[in-house]
């Protein structure tokens, strides 16, 4: 009995306390506060709410047809944007209708630099005919790296890898590697190590006779 | 044999599901209890179905069951019976049966509690986690079953996946299977999703007292945010036991020397994380001042839409990123799943809008109500930007046709400022009094941390003259760190003096007086010691590289490494290690020999980059070897120096810790009502104890 009591006695000043502090300053009537911003806010909110939930799924929606339409087959290349040394930009989703050379290179790695002049040389040659080269640049200080590039005197795209996300969803071995990527934007092969004259050009050749999709 | 158990399982596990679901809306609905109560029996018996058949697939990968096509998938001889064990989550199939039974044992838990308080709520909590439950088993069944077998039909190309045997099919047992990905053969991959699973999963509980609270039309009342607030304090930190361990591995296995890289699959865990945590905070504003009631409701919702969103996007890639997951049918199903949770979940919202009027209006800007508020508006626009940056990739596609990824820079750059302000009011919030702060006592707390540490910021800045980024930065963090202290000074000295308890007691007694609030501050100090890592990561990161022959040496920030040779031999898991051996000295004096490692599992022809670390309280040495030439005579590395990385870890440890504290069910006559409104308890002045 006498410990129902205190426990009694505990929670009636419980009560009190909390009725007391949580009694506001000012008294108000309980219902006055539904002011009237708030209903104006709910009449317009909830249309918003809705319109951009639906927005987002729609968007969801559009991803997801995308993400399912592509070949299960794994001959299509991996998407990625490039921001180069210099600034510009390359998205390799971009560049459909021409054939693609991804070149993965390091500044530390000496082979790179047997086939630097090498790939310069090719690029010079067929940049006018729908070929573009990008050079990604595989864990590797900038500095260096720019040396490296004026060394070389190299004139397409290079710019760092970072977070190392194309050099994984490539899954390279290694630096150098060379990938193939034809018009239509599927991989058509890889080249592990410095590349020497004239594997490249017979490459590209064999890349460029193909015909354009979609025109 | 032993599959055809598991499969069985798994089926019956699905129609109790259903049931479940159905059964207990309807009883609901209807007040009908006896559906209601056998609707809970199905559900309970859910748990120990799918226990079976996650133990039936963890002995098909120990006994390496090749016919079994997950096992031939992800498993192989070469592999450990440890690694073997864990591949259960290492692929699509196995994780999401993990994920569901994970699930179901968190909805067993809810409903073998006792249940009296919430007679009115287990309907619909029972309806809305079963549903979530039965989609995740239903996919498990249907879409991506681990029991299904490999067979050869005659004729064809590729070999066919199938739970039942296709026709004219013969079973097909490879020789070994493929075994799993050497990237997640790392100890952070192996504790990083089953905790990750468990803080995603968790978020469903608290949602469902959310929603059956809106359904039933007690909204309004407190129950349902008492038992949401501990459900969400589980999930969450389990969830930062997840990010913390994925950051780890990150750092540890990708060798890129950091350990966040604003990937949509880091982003997708983090966005739910800071909903979950403004959360908890705005969570004390409807338990002490019934304010914000509708606000905890959006966020309740946001945070459970999170998780679905964030494993919506990792599973389809939808958005792509370093963490591939395949391709699969999964996408649709969970396109529907999603569309549902969100429109249903604010559909409800908004129908119970007006019951969830605010009981007290904000009195004072310069109060804890508002620094709650605010607090919580930072939380959000970091969600908001991350989201952003998540998202934009898609959004840039569908309207200019070019898919743009914003990188690390951008997230920094948006974010960086909001912590900051985030860590700054989490030093000055806790000093604010309830309702109203008088200036003059706020300035009185703050004066000894903000004069000491602009005195220690000041002392350092002196001695290293550099950019003005990190300076302030440090100061945010010996502020912060020592108005926490402060705080925990000023409740043991009272104590001290009040009754005469010595040092360790009066610290023990003030913690457990009011685990709560001390757990939260605990936790704060967790977040200070991170705070402080990443802007050591940010700032005071250092690295070089070289090629290096026998006995030369590369040199960094006082550190220098000498390369001394390179070995080879074949390692454990199907593994060619190649590792090289290197002194690492300091100014001079050698202090370490390190072995930097490339690892080639043969079978999946991947590298892995294992790096050498140089672990002191300040600083890693963080060492990659990155190739060789010759031979072997010569070989690349790159070093970091990483200040300051190690208190991200520590940090993690400490909130683990303080979240204990703070969840630390209250003792016996304690009752939650002790928590309601006192200001003298949670103004500046601390209590004397009771």
């Amino acid at each position: 009995m006498q410990l129902d009591q205190d426990q009694n006695w505990e929670k009636r000043m419980a009560d009190i306390e909390t009725k007391i502090s949580s009694t506001p300053l000012i008294v108000e009537e309980p219902g006055l506060n539904t002011t009237q911003p708030q209903r104006k806010w709910k009449t317009g909110g909830i249309p918003l709410a809705f319109v951009l939930v639906l927005g987002l799924l729609g968007l969801l929606a559009w991803g997801l047809k995308k993400a399912q339409a592509g070949p299960v087959d794994s001959g299509l290349a991996p998407d990625f944007s490039l921001t180069g040394f210099d600034g510009r930009t390359v998205t390799l989703s971009e560049l459909r209708g021409q054939v693609v050379i991804i070149n993965f290179w390091a500044s530390w790695c000496p082979p790179c630099r047997e086939e630097a002049a090498y790939l310069e040389q090719t690029w010079r040659k067929y940049k006018d005919r729908g070929v573009v080269f990008i050079g990604v640049d595989y864990v590797d200080t900038d500095k260096e790296a720019l040396a490296y590039i004026q060394e070389f005197d190299i004139t397409y795209i290079n710019g760092p890898d970072i977070g190392t996300r194309i050099s994984q969803a490539y899954n390279i071995k290694g630096v150098p590697e060379t990938f193939y990527v034809d018009k239509k934007g599927q991989l058509r092969g890889v080249h592990i190590g410095p590349l020497k004259a004239p594997e490249l050009d017979q490459k590209i050749e064999e890349l460029l006779a193909e015909p354009d999709p979609g025109n | 044999m032993i599959s055809e158990i598991g499969l069985i399982a798994l089926s019956i596990a699905f129609l109790f599901s259903v049931y479940g679901t159905i059964g207990s809306a309807y009883g609901g609905l209807r007040n009908r209890p006896a559906w209601v109560e056998s609707s809970r029996n199905a559900s309970l018996l859910v748990f120990p179905l799918l226990s079976l058949s996650v133990l039936v697939v963890v002995y098909n990968l120990y006994v390496l069951d090749l016919s079994q096509a997950y096992v031939a998938d992800v498993a192989s001889r070469a592999m450990s019976t440890f690694l073997r064990v864990t591949a259960l989550w290492g692929g699509q199939q196995g994780s999401i049966l993990f994920w569901a039974w994970i699930m179901s044992g968190f909805v067993a838990i809810v409903l073998l509690r006792k249940w009296e308080r919430d007679r009115e709520l287990i309907p619909y909590v029972i309806a809305v986690s079963m549903l979530t439950t039965t989609f995740f088993v239903g996919v498990v069944v249907f879409i991506t079953n681990p029991f299904a077998r490999l067979w050869h039909v005659p004729g064809a190309a590729d070999l066919t996946t199938s739970v039942f045997q296709p026709i004219n099919a013969m079973p097909y047992i490879p020789e070994d299977g493929q075994g799993l990905n050497p990237l997640l053969r790392h100890f952070g991959m192996i504790g990083h999703p089953p905790t990750t699973y468990i803080g995603f999963t968790g978020f469903v509980i608290p949602f469902a007292f959310a929603m059956a609270a809106l359904i039933t039309g007690k909204s309004q009342e407190d129950e349902w945010i008492r038992t949401s607030r501990r459900w969400t304090l589980v999930a969450w930190i389990f969830l930062t036991i997840g990010l913390i361990l994925g950051g780890r591995w990150a750092y540890d296995v990708l060798g890129w020397g950091g350990f966040w890289g604003w990937d949509p699959v880091e982003n997708a865990m983090f966005m739910p994380w800071l909903t979950g945590t403004a959360f908890l905070h705005s969570v004390m504003m409807t338990e002490k001042r019934g304010m914000l009631k509708r606000w905890n409701m959006v966020l309740i919702i946001l945070t459970y839409a999170l998780t679905v969103f964030g494993t919506f996007i990792t599973r389809t890639g939808v958005i792509s990123s370093v963490h591939a997951f395949s391709k699969s049918a999964l996408g649709p199903a969970f396109f529907i799943f999603i569309g549902l949770t969100f429109i249903g979940s604010l559909s409800l919202l908004f129908s119970r809008w007006d019951a969830l009027k605010t009981e007290h209006q904000l009195e004072s800007f310069f109060s804890r109500e508002a620094a709650f508020v605010l607090q919580n508006m930072l939380f959000l626009a970091i969600t908001f930007a991350v989201f952003w940056g998540t998202v934009f990739p898609l959004l840039s596609e569908l309207f200019t046709g070019t898919k743009i990824t914003v990188g690390p820079p951008y997230f920094q750059k948006v974010t960086g400022p909001l912590f900051f302000a985030l860590v700054l009011l989490m030093g000055i919030a806790p000093l604010f009094a309830w309702r109203k702060q008088a200036a003059h006592s706020l300035g009185r707390a703050m004066l000894l941390p903000l004069a000491a540490s602009l005195g220690i910021t000041a002392i350092w800045g002196y001695s290293h003259r550099m950019h003005p980024a990190p300076i302030f930065g440090l100061w945010l963090v010996s502020f912060v760190l020592l108005t926490i202290l402060t705080e925990f000074w000023k409740g043991v000295r009272a104590r001290m003096q009040g009754r005469g308890e010595n040092l360790f007691l009066a610290l023990s007694r003030l913690i457990g007086r009011n685990h709560r609030r001390y757990g939260g501050y605990v936790i704060h100090l967790g977040v200070v010691m991170i705070a402080l890592g990443v802007i050591g990561d940010a700032y005071f990161k250092q690295e070089t590289q070289g090629t290096l022959t026998a006995g030369q040496s590369l040199t960094v920030a006082g550190y220098s490494l000498r390369f001394e040779g390179l070995n080879s031999y074949p390692g454990t898991d199907g593994r060619e290690v190649i590792e090289a051996d290197t002194t690492l000295f300091q100014n001079g004096q050698a202090v370490r020999q390190l072995k930097p490692r490339r690892d080639f599992f043969i079978v999946q022809e991947q590298p892995v980059t294992v790096p050498a670390v140089y672990a002191t309280a300040g600083t890693d040495v963080y060492i990659l070897l990155l190739g060789w030439q010759d031979d072997g005579r010569s070989a690349t590395f790159k070093i970091y120096i990483n200040s300051l990385i190690n208190w991200v870890w520590a940090g993690g440890v400490i909130m683990m810790l303080g979240t204990l504290v703070a969840a630390w069910p209250p003792r016996d006559g304690q009752k939650e009502t002790t928590y309601q409104l006192r200001p003298q308890v949670f103004g500046p002045q601390p209590s004397t104890g009771d």
